[in-house]
């Protein structure tokens, strides 16, 4: 697993990344075309760890077909809102490659400071390649036209435009 | 014309009633029209162009480029809690029904069209048009939350829920389109509440405290933000407006005064103790303010600092 800081985590993840496509880079045959995470292809091999990672450790609230939870859009009793959709219903295409790695690695409160949310870090239970591959197999579901659209909202240096 | 200019930031009741009262033979105001409206009324006003409309209680006033005041017809199918108006629409006024639902019209408030078919049968506490579409109109809905519609108001979709803040659904007070970019590919809608201010992106990903800059410049860099200097914690909202020609601009209305910022909300200044029950900014003059408040219609041409009433309603 790759330590990156969030005072570092441009730095840190363009590494983290690095190595993490370097095990699949020459095989993209399957994937949607232009299916990238931070500029680099992701592969097929990445889409099946992906998938598998999803299945673990995601879809039991964001939904087997990533469908999110019932009445996602309505608070829970709690005052927390319920696991989004990440297929085209959702907003999760709404964000770029380095907000979505930085959620799911450090929370939602990395993002948006302050915000109370059900959706652990998984700083602590997925490795960085782990992270990418769930990302990138998200991706992979969405339309060309959300694809299109979440790439534009990744300038080269992986912030977020 | 005799203008009752009031200069500074504090400005007592009976200062502003004196002034209106020096003043009131220059209107055209159809007195009787609107000598049984409360003090409490509800009320708002909006810009269309140069010209004003304001609600107060069920009454319609109307003042166009010149600086006289007639009414409207009243809307038989309730009270107008809140306005919207775009630039690209001239003429085109929405208001949001305290009986739930909206109403249209095309000509300056003359005759009034009813929309609002699939919204919940709640009042319409807060509405804007989304600046960068005037077909896409948002409304708050008393006790449920965000709705949106793409087509001026014929068909809704719920987007959100209500904000959550200090541990409860706050319904929103006030709602404005801010043509600013949220980095989600869209832009901001700001939302005044029973205590404080809040905000949402276009994706209506999560309700949110506004941020200086964005979370994952800070993030990426490891730098501190820019301090903030929040409105006065806990105080209501009653009036929150984006200047159209300046989107950074924000004003509020709270019981404590006007409050300005030109950093979208993440420094606020008090510019006036002037209370505001509604408020609006010129489309093309970001200094222009005009709010209601019980003593009738005031307008500022230098963001707040001072005030000249224009009606006395």
């Amino acid at each position: 697993m790759i330590a990156v800081s969030p005072g570092s985590l441009v730095t840190g993840l363009m590494a983290g990344v690095g190595m993490a496509l370097l095990s699949g880079v020459a095989d993209a045959g399957s994937t949607p075309e232009n299916l990238t995470f931070l500029e680099k292809p992701i592969t097929p091999e990445q889409i099946a760890l992906g998938n598998d990672v999803y299945a673990e450790f995601c879809a039991s609230c964001h939904g087997a077909n990533l469908e999110g939870q019932k009445n996602w859009k309505r608070r829970l009793d709690t005052g927390r809102m319920p696991a989004p959709p990440h297929d085209a219903s959702g907003h999760t295409w709404r964000h770029s490659d380095l907000e979505l790695y930085a959620m799911t690695k450090f929370g939602i409160g990395a993002v948006v400071p302050g915000y109370e949310s059900d959706m652990p870090a998984f700083e602590d239970v997925l490795s960085d390649e782990e992270i990418i591959a769930v990302l990138g197999y998200i991706k992979s579901v969405w339309s060309d036209e959300e694809r299109a659209f979440q790439h534009n909202l990744n300038p080269k240096d992986g912030r977020a435009k | 014309m005799k203008r009752n200019t009031i200069v500074g930031g504090a400005v007592s009741r009976r200062v502003l009633l004196r002034g209106l009262m020096a003043g009131a033979g220059l209107y055209l105001l159809p007195a009787t029209a609107f000598a049984a409206i409360s003090k409490s009324t509800s009320s708002a006003i909006v810009f269309d162009g140069n010209s004003l409309i304001v609600a107060r209680g069920t009454s319609l006033l109307y003042r166009n480029g010149s600086q006289n005041w007639t009414a409207l017809p009243k809307v038989s199918e309730g009270t107008i809690l809140t306005f919207t108006t775009h630039p690209e629409r001239p003429g085109r006024i929405v208001g949001g029904l305290d009986t739930g639902g909206i109403v249209l019209s095309v000509d300056g408030g003359k005759s009034w069209d009813v929309r609002g078919q699939g919204l919940p049968e709640a009042a319409v506490t807060a509405i804007t048009t989304a600046v960068t579409n005037p077909d896409t109109i948002y409304a708050a809905i008393r006790g449920d939350g965000l709705w949106q519609s793409d087509d001026a108001g014929q068909s809704w979709v719920f987007v959100m829920d209500r904000p959550w803040l200090a541990n409860a659904e706050r319904d929103l007070t006030a709602l404005s389109s801010v043509d600013l970019a949220t980095g989600m590919g869209g832009i901001w809608l700001y939302a005044g509440t029973d205590t404080g201010v809040t905000r949402v992106p276009d994706c209506f990903c999560r309700w949110q405290d506004v941020q200086p800059g964005d979370a994952m410049d800070a993030l990426a860099s490891g730098k501190q933000a820019t301090p903030k200097v929040p409105l006065p914690e806990g105080e209501p909202v009653s009036a929150l407006v984006s200047a159209v020609s300046r989107p950074a601009t924000l004003y509020a209305g709270l019981p404590s005064g006007i409050w300005q910022s030109h950093d979208a909300g993440v420094t606020w200044l008090k510019r006036s103790e002037v209370i505001a029950t509604a408020l609006a900014v010129h489309p093309l003059r970001a200094d222009d303010l005009v709010i209601v408040n019980n003593d009738g219609v005031l307008q500022s041409p230098d963001g707040g600092r001072t005030w000249t009433a224009i009606a006395n309603i």
